[in-house]
């Protein structure tokens, strides 16, 4: 078993983990972070997905150890209030049908937008073709990303 | 804003576990929330198991269908609220346990809404009328006199007004009417709008809690390694290995419980947390004995397949003489359509939370069953099916895949094991191997044309794996329930006509998935129309209209005849009629794009579809968009209605271009996303929908979407490319 010091949603959390425990089940079992999803453990369906240092990364294959001191963002700490745009544009546009996938999808949007504030169709394609939706809720989460995109440029000055 | 009862006390406990590691008595709190609340509050007004009004005025509606993005915890207490007048905004959901006090649970065949259209408006409805009545004893007036409006009863004469929950108390000391009077749906103010889900905001925060969610203080984990082929036996193990992996706690052999459950035979490893499971799973070294099924191939049932549609089956429907008719004619078309077995994949994989107490025992599922999973439970564990308690959580997807009781059944062994309360999570492997798998199949159809080019003998041999197998292995040919999904019940008017089905065996389960055989038999019989149409040289639509003749009720049985729900074709006509106004059909396109056209009767809705599709030189294919057209009846929430057509041709779209298990030594091969493909945002093309405005009494939404959708797209194919695919999935390149 390892000590690690993990940087969750912006609060330092002290695990007694196995070294090689996945970050996922690490967020999921240690830390009672559920938004975080299982879906195939191989990196094929993004459901795991996080931001580490802002950057999406699927959570399912790579060592928490590896980890500390780095930044990790779950879906719940995406926004302080549960009101980022995407997740306004989400509910706005009722995108989740069964919803177990959308916590990776919004996560996967929200890096996007955080590089590319006003994505194409194609750039929209580009950055989500890793998180599957099996009930194909595709064409809103499409339009959640451009909706969320626009209501940013209002906010913006 | 709705709340959400049963998941905020769960929540709450969660949270609390995940602190820091809190020692919480959290089984009875949580067993608490997730059962109804107002079952113990004797001062609430229950005329029945859906609706109780506290002195409060709070009003609670239970839910007892599963949801799995279906959107029926909604749908449901809108057919409730909708009678009882109260404000949409103000209800609880409570979501019901399975019990059979809610009547029939099982969360398939797209029948929620179909089945529950009467009783949970009635149970309204009888709720608003007894409120009514202790309002007008109060006041010494009529009850005719008296409206209801948002949780109030109003006197029109008086001026009087009195909430429910004043009312409460009264209403309960009543009668409980047996007969009420439904509104008149020009009234309706809820059914009919469209509401979005009520479990949104939980969703997209993260905070919506599924079966795999289930969390507490003493939960340990489970994870079971099943001998890969069914039957197959454990002849040695040694755990040595697993065991010293820090946290695994106990390793021990799990048995089948037989049908129906049909669980397999395997190794249970007990570990305090998931990873553990897992490795110690993979530690584990097991001598299988793999029984009689270790030599069955894809290959070997190809040649089952090609051979049962060889000769004659069963006949399932046989008007005038076909075959001497084909026999005779001069001008036969054959083709021969061919498909795999599926998984179903929802997205959260089978997983099942069992606290075993001895003489009874408390279960987290994500179950599409629950009334079936308690009961099989209760057999496997030896109990009475009152010592069983099954919550239902919400479930990651489901298509069919958890209606099956075999991951609930499995757990309760496994919970009985371990001696701790358990959650047995399966992975993405143990869910597309230990399926119960949509039939592969081979279907050979026969078509004798007359001088105008149209059918005067149509014969359908349909060979596929019994889903009653998977119940009694010795009812090897398909049922009549199984041929009549798009098969049987042919709505095309051709005089002689012979529908038979093929008899082959699997070890494999079958099961039912997302719109069931209508998958394979809507894609040959509206692939074969089309090729047909080709064949007489006609426009496929303008044929498809011309095999379906004037209206007519479509009625083969006793059963047909006696169900209110009828096959009408006038229906179907009108559905396609409307797609062929709103997708362009005819228009002239550019090289390589073409549309292609399918339409299906399924759970009693009528569904057509255009794919709008290119295929570029090198064979690439572009599907760029689908126009669909549906009559389901009433609607009860629009917007839902367009999700389910949305995601319904996504899903198709996963088989049609990706889906395929292969067998191999009696096990399935594929075993993740990697090998059993989905289709993705990129492939995804936008879906249009046009939904026909109906009176009529509402039917299903979840399967209809799914089975007119890979025709539309094959004959899209051919459209613009003249060849012709007759084996799903797919090939990368279509040329």
């Amino acid at each position: 078993m390892t000590q690690v010091t993990l940087n969750v949603n912006g609060a330092d959390r002290q695990l007694d983990i196995d070294q090689d425990t996945p970050l996922l089940w690490a967020l999921r079992d240690e830390l009672g972070l559920t938004g975080t999803k299982f879906g195939c453990g191989m990196a094929q369906c993004g459901s795991c997905t996080v931001h580490v240092d802002g950057q999406p990364m699927r959570s399912c294959i790579v060592p928490a150890a590896a980890f500390a001191g780095r930044k990790i963002t779950t879906i719940e700490g995406l926004s302080e209030h549960g009101d980022h745009p995407l997740q306004q544009a989400w509910i706005e546009l009722n995108t989740p049908q069964c919803g177990y996938c959308q916590a990776g999808q919004i996560m996967s949007a929200a890096a996007l937008l955080a590089q590319n504030p006003d994505p194409s169709d194609s750039d929209i394609d580009a950055a989500m073709n890793g998180n599957i939706c099996r009930c194909g809720a595709y064409q809103r989460i499409r339009a959640a990303i451009h909706l969320a995109a626009k209501k940013n440029k209002g906010a913006r000055p | 804003m709705i709340e959400n009862v049963s998941r905020r006390g769960f929540l709450k406990g969660a949270l609390a576990v995940s602190g820091a590691g809190l020692t919480l008595a959290v089984v009875g709190p949580r067993s608490k929330a997730w059962a109804p609340p107002f079952a113990e509050t004797g001062t609430s007004f229950q005329p029945n198991a859906f609706v109780a009004i506290e002195p409060s005025g709070q009003v609670s509606i239970v839910t007892a269908r599963s949801e799995m993005g279906q959107g029926v915890r909604t749908s449901m207490p809108m057919l409730v609220a909708e009678e009882l007048d109260v404000d949409w905004d103000s209800i609880k959901i409570v979501q019901g346990d399975g019990d059979p006090k809610y009547g029939n649970q099982n969360t398939d065949g797209s029948t929620s809404v179909r089945t529950q259209w009467n009783p949970l408006r009635q149970a309204g409805a009888t709720a608003r009328s007894m409120l009514v009545a202790a309002a007008a004893a109060k006041w010494g007036v009529d009850a005719a006199a008296c409206v209801t409006e948002k949780g109030a009863v109003y006197h029109k004469g008086s001026n009087r007004k009195a909430s429910y929950g004043e009312l409460a108390a009264k209403a309960a000391e009543l009668p409980v009417p047996e007969k009420v009077t439904l509104k008149n749906p020009k009234d309706f103010k809820i059914i009919g709008t469209s509401k979005t889900f009520l479990d949104l905001p939980e969703i997209v925060r993260g905070e919506a809690r599924y079966g795999i969610d289930v969390q507490f203080d003493g939960l340990k984990i489970g994870s079971v390694e099943r001998c890969p082929v069914r039957g197959g036996t454990i002849k040695s193990f040694n755990a040595d290995k697993a065991l010293a992996i820090k946290g695994v706690r106990k390793v021990t052999p799990m048995e089948t419980a037989g049908p129906p459950a049909n669980t397999y035979n395997g190794l249970l490893v007990v570990a305090d947390n998931t990873w553990a499971a897992i490795k110690g799973r993979r530690a584990l070294e097991i001598e299988w004995d793999y029984g009689q099924h270790a030599a069955e191939t894809t290959a070997a049932l190809d040649k089952q397949l090609a051979e049962a549609t060889a000769k004659p089956g069963k006949a399932f429907r046989n008007e005038g003489d076909a075959m001497a008719a084909l026999a005779k004619s001069e001008n036969v078309v054959e083709a021969v359509y061919e498909s795999p077995f599926l998984a179903h994949s929802p997205m959260e994989p089978p997983n099942c939370t069992v606290i075993y107490k001895g003489d009874s025992a408390e279960i987290w599922a994500p179950t599409q069953a629950p009334q079936w999973a308690r009961a099989q439970v209760a057999k496997a564990l030896g109990f009475e099916a009152d010592k069983v308690t099954v919550h239902v959580t919400l479930l990651g997807g489901g298509f069919g895949r958890k209606s099956k009781p075999d991951f609930v059944v499995e757990a309760a062994l496994a919970g009985k094991a371990a001696g701790s309360p358990l959650k047995v999570v399966w992975t993405r492997e143990d869910e597309i191997r230990f399926g119960y798998y949509r039939s592969q199949n081979r279907q050979l159809l026969r078509a004798a044309l007359d001088s105008r080019g149209m059918p005067e003998a149509w014969l359908h041999r349909s060979a596929f794996p019994s889903i009653q197998t998977t119940f009694n292995p010795e009812n090897k040919t398909p049922a009549s329930w199984e041929m009549g999904q798009s098969a049987q019940n042919v709505p095309f008017r051709i005089p002689n006509l012979l529908v038979e089905a093929g008899t082959v065996d699997t070890s494999l389960r079958i099961g039912w998935l997302r719109s069931v055989h209508h998958t394979f038999h809507s894609w040959a019989v509206n692939c074969f129309a089309d090729e047909l149409a080709a064949k007489a040289g006609k426009d496929p639509l303008e044929y498809h209209l011309a095999l379906l003749g004037e209206p007519r009720v479509i009625e083969l049985s006793e059963q047909d005849k006696k169900n209110p729900y009828k096959f009408d074709t006038g229906r179907l006509i009108k559905v396609i009629n409307l797609v062929k106004a709103k997708s362009g059909w005819g228009k002239k396109l550019p090289k390589g794009r073409a549309l292609g056209f399918a339409a299906q009767y399924s759970f009693f809705s009528y569904v057509a579809m255009v794919a709008d599709v290119t295929v570029d030189d090198a064979g690439a294919l572009k599907i760029n968009r689908y126009v669909t057209a549906v009559d389901c009846g009433a609607v009860v929430n629009p917007d839902t209605v367009k999700a389910q057509m949305e995601g319904g041709v996504i899903f198709a779209l996963s088989a049609a271009l990706y889906g395929k298990l292969t067998v191999d030594q009696g096990r399935v091969v594929e075993g993740n996303f990697d090998a059993y493909r989905m289709v993705r945002i990129g492939d995804a093309p936008p879906v249009e929908t046009h939904i026909v405005d109906s009176d009529a009494a509402p039917t299903g939404i979840g399967e209809p979407p799914v089975p007119p959708t890979a025709p539309a797209l094959c004959n899209a194919i051919y459209a613009a490319t003249g060849k012709r695919w007759r084996t799903l999935p797919l090939p990368e390149k279509l040329a």
